[in-house]
């Protein structure tokens, strides 16, 4: 996921900076009110620190992206010290995996911001939600698989804004699902090592942020498998389309010859859709459906 | 036969000017190199790392490849010379390969005039894509550079300088001695479980994130009890937190006048590849 120098447009890399630098002055903030109140908190933090940067420099290149995936491990240190602490920590490990060339100088404030922003906060966002409705190592697993796959569907959008700004939807596309074949393997990988390593610290040594989760039921259970089996087969299939030459143009001319024909312009797909953009739109087709499904599950099993 | 003297004299003054002139910086910078006292360090640290920054976003702004691949080749010429040649062509083998990826993928994607080598290619994702190499392996090849011939506790020193955040600084400092213990507390533990049997090769996925993983817990939870304990004991002998470690001499006249002399070499640099 690092981005090398030479990769980003100056005015890109300004950008990334000073939105990180935002985040990395509020995360001191609230590391130097800690160390104030338990000056033990800084080794700890560096301890932590020394961890992402040690699970971050395993990296594997990428050939269509230009970059490297690896896993990021700030999914972890947010569990363990928070989320601000972890987008400092993660600055820190950047700036010294530029020296050996893994990452870039001037693109510390990108890479911050894939990795120790977005990969930290989404995938603590993702642990705190779970954490009281599943078992602690699942939520843990989670949220490491979560800001893996976040870290590098955040560069896969530097890289296009960059790179490709008169396409940067068609290039985001190319650039995440060159990262599946590394990728993928390495989120799941991430996710058993989070739950492990999580579930591990948890029953050898209370540490504040860790509290046991809850056991996770059958219905729950069902669900993630099949959420993980259908959105598998998607990418997979994806990928396999791209390289056949399908140019990811989705099912958008199947559906135009088949449903448009007797579909009303003005009805409420066709206008939310026109409003919202695809990805919102479906999302929010996503949340209204599921939602509703599983208010009314028990309900409509105990009918039929 | 003496047209070249007689002729447009311009050419022949200004080459003759900036020889000598660079015959006499040259033989300065070799008298101050070997003069008593001078530890081999031509330029300061301070003004190091910050020349090497504003270089290394000059490189960024640059539109021309030839530029960066000249920085790339002096790098090269610095290592041999150094005699790092080969811990330098090892940490550069990761990011040619990523650079050649980048001009593979936009010369195959981006763009729209085609032309066909075998496969249909195009100009525009060549160009910007050998551009993108050359500032990549440039970049790269100076930041090696940096940390070959400068201590980390000196890039940390000198960033104090800058006014980084002490507690940055702190937790780097820790953070560098960690990762270190790191590794080879991690080496020991993998032998001490491959000798009971884990990491077997008939060991599933499950099983091996397993072994990883408990070894990570394990050594995290041992890390944090030691690491507060040697912390308490830094305490109790008077470190503390933000303090830093040495007070820093000014800057003097020639390190302001070399730091000077680069910043104006970089500025020309841009200025001459703005305006070819």
């Amino acid at each position: 996921m690092h981005i090398s120098d030479g990769i980003l447009e100056p005015e890109w890399i300004f950008f990334w900076y000073a939105i990180s630098i935002l985040f990395i002055a509020l995360g001191l903030r609230i590391i130097n009110k800690r160390i104030k109140a338990d000056p033990v908190y800084l080794p700890r933090l560096s301890l932590i620190g020394a961890v992402v940067f040690v699970i971050s420099v395993w990296h594997i290149p990428v050939p269509v992206t230009g970059s490297s995936s690896h896993p990021v491990g700030t999914p972890l240190a947010s569990i363990i010290i928070g989320p601000f602490a972890a987008v400092v920590i993660s600055a820190i490990a950047l700036f010294f995996q530029a020296f050996i060339a893994h990452g870039g100088l001037t693109t510390i404030g990108a890479n911050t911001f894939s990795m120790g922003i977005v990969g930290a906060f989404g995938g603590y966002f993702v642990y705190r939600l779970l954490k009281n409705i599943s078992p602690l190592w699942f939520a843990a697993g989670m949220a490491g698989l979560a800001g893996s796959m976040l870290t590098y569907m955040t560069t896969a959008l530097q890289l296009a804004l960059s790179l490709n700004p008169g396409d940067v939807m068609y290039y985001w596309k190319l650039y995440s699902l060159g990262f599946i074949p590394t990728q993928l393997p390495l989120a799941f990988a991430e996710f058993a090592f989070t739950a492990y390593v999580i579930k591990y610290i948890s029953e050898t040594s209370g540490m504040e942020n860790i509290q046991p989760g809850c056991p996770l039921d059958r219905f729950t259970k069902t669900a993630l498998v099949l959420m993980f089996s259908i959105t598998s087969i998607i990418a997979i299939g994806a990928y396999i389309g791209y390289l056949g030459g399908a140019n990811m143009a989705g099912t958008d001319s199947t559906v135009e010859g088949m449903a448009a024909p007797i579909a009303s312009p003005g009805g409420i797909g066709v206008r939310l859709m026109s409003i919202l953009g695809e990805p919102l739109g479906f999302a929010l087709v996503g949340i209204t459906g599921g939602l509703f499904t599983g208010y009314f599950w028990s309900e409509l099993r105990r009918k039929n | 036969m003496l047209k070249w003297l007689t002729s447009d004299p311009l050419n022949g003054i200004i080459i003759t000017i900036t020889f000598f002139i660079s015959v006499i910086i040259g033989r300065y910078l070799r008298i101050k190199r070997v003069a008593p006292g001078n530890k081999g360090k031509l330029i300061d640290p301070r003004i190091k790392i910050l020349f090497l920054f504003i270089l290394i976003i000059s490189i960024t702004f640059m539109k021309h490849w030839y530029f960066p691949i000249g920085i790339t080749v002096i790098c090269t010429l610095f290592a041999l010379k150094s005699k790092i040649f080969q811990n330098f062509t090892r940490k550069m083998i990761f990011p040619v390969i990523l650079a050649f990826f980048i001009v593979v993928i936009q010369g195959l994607t981006y763009g729209t005039n085609k032309i066909y080598y075998g496969i249909p290619l195009y100009t525009e994702g060549l160009d910007s894509g050998s551009l993108i190499l050359a500032r990549m392996i440039a970049a790269a090849s100076l930041a090696i550079h940096l940390l070959s011939n400068t201590p980390e506790n000196e890039i940390t020193e000198t960033m104090r300088w800058y006014r980084v955040p002490g507690t940055m600084l702190d937790i780097s400092s820790l953070m560098s001695r960690y990762v270190k213990t790191f590794s080879t507390e991690a080496k020991k533990m993998k032998w001490a479980q491959e000798s009971r049997c884990s990491f077997s090769k008939r060991s599933g996925f499950g099983e091996k994130m397993h072994d990883v993983a408990s070894i990570t817990g394990a050594l995290i939870t041992r890390a944090l009890v030691r690491a507060e304990l040697v912390y308490r004991a830094m305490l109790s002998r008077g470190w503390k937190h933000d303090q830093g470690f040495a007070s820093h001499q000014p800057l003097n006249r020639n390190d302001l006048f070399m730091g000077f002399v680069f910043a104006s070499g970089i500025m020309i640099l841009l200025g001459i590849d703005r305006m070819l």
